[in-house]
């Protein structure tokens, strides 16, 4: 007998939801032919035109800002390797190089192995929710117009001197300024003690023979890094970009 | 009829004009990263759509996958559910599997160009019966034994456009 009465209103719910399908299609197709646009009108709970249908239960959990994964300060990610704390200070080449604060800044570079993390998915793939992305990361100027990332000492691989990536963007997204950070070398620097990890410096390419910072004879891109592999090491530069 | 393991995909389309809040932020955010982004490979060149870019600059077709983690964030915020799609009591019913982000067009200079959709793909699920229009479906594990007789908790949907039956395996 339930089971009767169940049915019949499963059969009621059919009926119903026919038709509000076929509604909604009739509301597609209107705007397609009205505005040449296709409007999303899937589901039930998208959209078209001020006709908005929505699903049949609680609002929520209501949406809120969420800031793209690359926001961190801490960009490892489980990654090994003898601790960098890198702190980029970023100031106005067009106005007597004062700290520009509210500017976005991404980090990335290679693991200790010399390798750069995927984005999380490639065009072909779906990706999970724990897609990561080591090594990267995007952090906002503050008033002295510096950022801070923690991470660890890059790794090198054949052909490029040690460096890690930078772009600056304005707060809207604009490009400001896209360069490398070069690393000292020599005897007592950090490329010393850190020795390419478990790779070593053999065929390792020093900066004078690097494609990108060959032309730097000022040592304009070369950071200043303090610090040993126990302690960690501390890298610090300024970048001056036209802003 | 014999039951099949089905898994659904959804291609849900995110324009300039979407009213809904999640639609909205995604499509803010994701032009946001993906004007970033995209000057990574503009710089230089006067392209600025995402068709030129990825046209003339075969890198830029990386350009999905780093704007991706604008929308993780978002697509965390479903709680497991894929959106829209609903069963026949009006019900997001489809868990998340795992989705693709894909930039459709864009353009640097023009917000209104931006259309990117999220591809969600569902858990697998059972396919018993078709009933009308809709088909009557129940999550499947692979591990758990399908007992004769036994009561299971069971879902009606239509399919419907940007729906798609993704993948299909019949069960001995």
């Amino acid at each position: 007998m339930e089971r009767k009465n169940f049915l019949k209103s499963l059969m009621i719910g059919a009926a119903s939801g026919t038709a509000l399908i076929a509604c909604k299609k009739e509301s597609t197709s209107s705007t397609d032919t009205t505005t040449g646009t296709t409007t999303t009108t899937t589901g039930g709970a998208s959209s078209s035109n001020n006709c908005t249908v929505a699903p049949d239960e609680t609002e929520g959990p209501f949406p809120t800002h969420t800031p793209a994964s690359y926001v961190r300060s801490d960009i490892t990610d489980g990654r090994t390797g003898y601790k960098l704390t890198s702190k980029i200070t970023v100031v106005n080449h067009n106005n007597n190089c004062n700290a520009l604060s509210g500017l976005l800044v991404d980090i990335w570079h290679c693991d200790a192995e010399g390798n750069y993390s995927e984005y999380g998915g490639s065009s072909m793939q779906s990706t999970n929710y724990t897609a990561v992305h080591f090594l990267r990361g995007r952090q906002t100027t503050d008033t002295t117009g510096t950022v801070t990332f923690i991470g660890i000492f890059p790794g090198w691989y054949s052909g490029r001197a040690t460096h890690i990536h930078v772009h600056v963007y304005s707060a809207s997204g604009t490009s400001l300024k896209v360069t490398q950070i070069a690393f000292p070398e020599g005897t007592g620097t950090s490329l010393a003690a850190v020795a390419g990890y478990s790779k070593g410096m053999t065929g390792y390419t020093y900066n004078k023979n690097d494609g990108v910072f060959s032309d730097d004879t000022a040592g304009i891109e070369i950071a200043t890094v303090t610090g040993s592999t126990t302690d960690g090491f501390a890298l610090s530069i300024n970048l001056s970009v036209a802003a | 009829m014999s039951k099949r393991v089905i898994t659904l995909c959804y291609r849900k389309i995110i324009r300039p004009n979407s009213v809904l809040p999640w639609d909205k932020l995604v499509h803010e955010d994701s032009y946001m990263e993906f004007k970033m982004q995209a000057q990574n490979f503009s710089t230089g060149t006067t392209y600025t759509s995402y068709a030129e870019l990825t046209r003339y600059i075969p890198d830029a077709q990386k350009l999905s996958a780093m704007v991706t983690p604008s929308v993780s964030g978002y697509v965390q915020q479903l709680g497991g559910i894929i959106p829209d799609m609903l069963n026949i009591l009006g019900r997001r019913f489809l868990k998340i599997k795992s989705y693709q982000f894909e930039i459709i067009n864009s353009d640097i200079n023009e917000r209104d160009k931006h259309v990117v959709a999220i591809i969600f793909f569902s858990e697998p699920m059972l396919w018993h019966d078709t009933v009308d229009n809709y088909l009557l479906v129940s999550p499947y594990h692979a591990e758990q034994e399908i007992i004769e007789g036994e009561e299971i908790l069971t879902d009606l949907f239509q399919l419907q456009p940007y729906l798609n039956i993704h993948a299909i395996k019949n069960l001995a």
